[in-house]
């Protein structure tokens, strides 16, 4: 267990990239800053898929992975910036509250 | 052909064949010309039966006892039962919607990528039904997950379809953030993604496995729409153009729950206690699903939720399936998903049918309301029809497909003999009657009452809107009075999921 402080170090950053980044979901009403929370999550993510693949010996497979994941969640972001751009366009503002209209 | 062609095929042809449809539109698009967009929904159509015919030989290496499977690299993939079913539904779904979007999309702004996308949606779904690698399995639901933001937010212009896609888009990348947190998990304590190596790995039931389950089902669970987390399914299936509505209603949510069940399915020998957690979310998803829809007076907002409810009794025959090691349950779930794809299909086409000669023909982007279908069977006796013959299939009427499928299911339960199953099927017996309370009044509504001022000004329907409809009637009329049609579809199914589970 010579890599424990190492692992025990990166396993403390994914759970709080994760935990601000559903905080910032959860407080946030800023169309823009939902996007970021939602980056920093999967980037949190990403980050164990690495942790586990130097855990089992297997770090060109956990590598691949993780690229992987970070182009499918930039299209996820591209995607909910486009949204962003066109709420602003079409209702002059950024804040989630202004679109709730389907409530009922 | 061999069982490789055929795999790499069914895989990888609509997701080539998508750019060039997109191109082919575009040239219309430049020049004002018909002729490109014509060939795009010709190659789209030819594309999907192309699918169609790779499944179908892919089943006849099967039944001569090959198997139909191949690696890309280290990533396993192959057409099993539950490949096979999922495949056929999204494939003859699609193939459905094509042709019903051809007049409804005519002419609407990014009519060109509408196609493109519609078939990546298609193909991603085919890819994941098709997946044995659990990293490999996320992709294509990520793919699947990103054609759809697309799509539902397709009439970019109005402000709801912008806040149900936004909505849609921060809860559905939620639970693929949440799943690969779990496929991370599974990675590092098994070291291996491959689901088989996965699956003969995970045996002991450890605190994390079960923390990496439990992120699992939350996170398929929102594509799912187990019950606290359905909140964006109905503002999506709402304001999606009505084909959409009619692919995500009939197979997007069940390709969610079929990945769920995938993953939990390589957790069999960890004991962790996924049939009565399905058990309970089918209760849950039923009663809320049917009180919920009872208060709605938007039609595509009813069915969405009475969606909720068909996804409710999918999980109660899965649960019962897993608890008991019940393989008729199984067999009864998958049945329930061919049948409520057809029966949601047919009854979101009929209301996109009305929602179009009533108002998105005519340029107004408003909800159609329950009050504009009054006396609508004067004026639309075809369409008004086919939707009551998918509302009363919904409810569980006799000739029809969705009683075979809710009674295969209830039946199964009711089978394994203990006072919480008979329950069980007292509460979702009586819940199908509930779900008549807001099924049948529309059915009244189009036939009693007075025709509205709406339906009295409305357009003609085009007979190609009108084509796909017959065909999915059809199939439900069919399936209701000959149900052992399907069961070499649901049987294999069932056999491909209960075998991690050693039943």
């Amino acid at each position: 267990m010579s890599n424990f402080p190492v692992a025990f170090i990166v396993i403390l950053s994914i759970i709080s990239l994760a935990g601000i980044g559903f905080y910032c979901l959860l407080a946030t009403r800023n169309m823009i800053k939902v996007i970021i929370g939602l980056q920093l999550m999967v980037k949190g993510v990403a980050m164990a898929f690495i942790l586990g693949g130097n855990l089992t010996g297997q770090v060109n497979l956990a590598q691949t992975m993780a690229l992987t994941v970070i182009v499918a969640d930039t299209i996820v972001a591209v995607m909910g910036l486009a949204l962003a751009v066109q709420v602003r366009h079409r209702l002059g503002t950024l804040d989630i509250k202004a679109l709730s209209t389907l409530k009922r | 052909m061999n069982s490789v062609l055929i795999t790499l095929g069914l895989i990888a042809l609509p997701l080539v064949a998508a750019p060039i449809i997109y191109l082919f539109g575009r040239t219309s698009v430049r020049k004002q010309r018909l002729l490109g967009m014509t060939l795009a929904k010709l190659l789209t159509l030819l594309v999907l039966v192309l699918e169609g015919l790779l499944i179908y030989l892919g089943v006849q290496v099967w039944v001569a006892g090959g198997s139909v499977a191949t690696n890309i690299g280290t990533i396993q993939v192959g057409l099993d039962g539950i490949g096979l079913i999922v495949g056929t539904i999204a494939v003859g779904l699609g193939f459905c919607v094509v042709i019903f979007s051809i007049p409804y999309m005519e002419n609407e702004n990014g009519e060109e990528k509408y196609y493109a996308l519609l078939l990546t949606l298609i193909g991603s779904i085919v890819g994941l039904a098709c997946s044995m690698d659990l990293f490999n399995l996320w992709v294509w639901f990520e793919l699947m997950a990103i054609s759809s933001y697309f799509l539902v937010a397709f009439y970019n212009e109005q402000p709801a379809s912008l806040e149900s896609g936004f909505k849609y888009l921060t809860q559905s990348a939620v639970g693929s953030a949440l799943v690969l947190f779990g496929i991370a998990i599974l990675f590092s304590t098994t070291g291996s993604v491959a689901m088989w190596s996965v699956w003969s790995n995970a045996t002991s039931g450890t605190p994390i496995v079960y923390a990496a389950a439990a992120l699992i089902i939350v996170g398929f669970g929102i594509k799912a729409a187990l019950v606290p987390l359905h909140t964006w399914l109905p503002d999506a299936h709402s304001q999606a153009p009505s084909g959409i509505s009619a692919m995500l209603s009939g197979i997007v949510i069940e390709a969610g729950l079929v990945a769920m069940l995938r993953t939990l399915s390589v957790l069999a020998q960890t004991h962790f206690p996924s049939g009565i957690i399905l058990l309970v979310f089918g209760c849950v998803n039923i009663l809320a699903g049917n009180l919920l829809a009872l208060r709605q007076v938007e039609v595509k907002r009813m069915l969405a939720y009475s969606s909720i409810a068909q996804v409710g009794y999918m999980l109660v025959g899965f649960g019962v399936a897993i608890l008991s090691s019940s393989y008729v349950a199984a067999a009864g779930g998958f049945f329930h998903m061919l049948t409520h794809a057809m029966m949601k299909g047919l009854a979101f086409l009929a209301a996109g049918a009305f929602l179009y000669v009533l108002h998105i023909g005519k340029g107004e982007h408003t909800a159609l309301v329950l009050d504009d279908l009054n006396g609508a069977a004067k004026k639309y006796p075809v369409v008004a029809f086919l939707l009551s013959l998918a509302l009363l299939g919904l409810g569980g009427l006799p000739p029809l497909a969705g009683f075979m499928s809710k009674w295969q299911i209830l039946v199964a339960t009711a089978g394994v003999n203990s006072t919480l199953m008979i329950c069980i099927v007292i509460f979702v017996a009586l819940n199908s009657v509930l779900s008549l309370a807001y099924y049948v009044p529309v059915i009244n509504r189009l036939y009693r009452l007075n025709i509205s001022e709406t339906a009295a000004a409305g357009r003609s329907i085009s007979w190609i809107m009108v084509l796909p409809m017959v065909i999915l009637a059809v199939g439900i009329v069919v399936i209701g009075v000959w149900p052992s049609l399907a069961n070499f579809l649901t049987f294999n199914a069932a056999a491909s999921l209960m075998y991690p589970f050693g039943v």
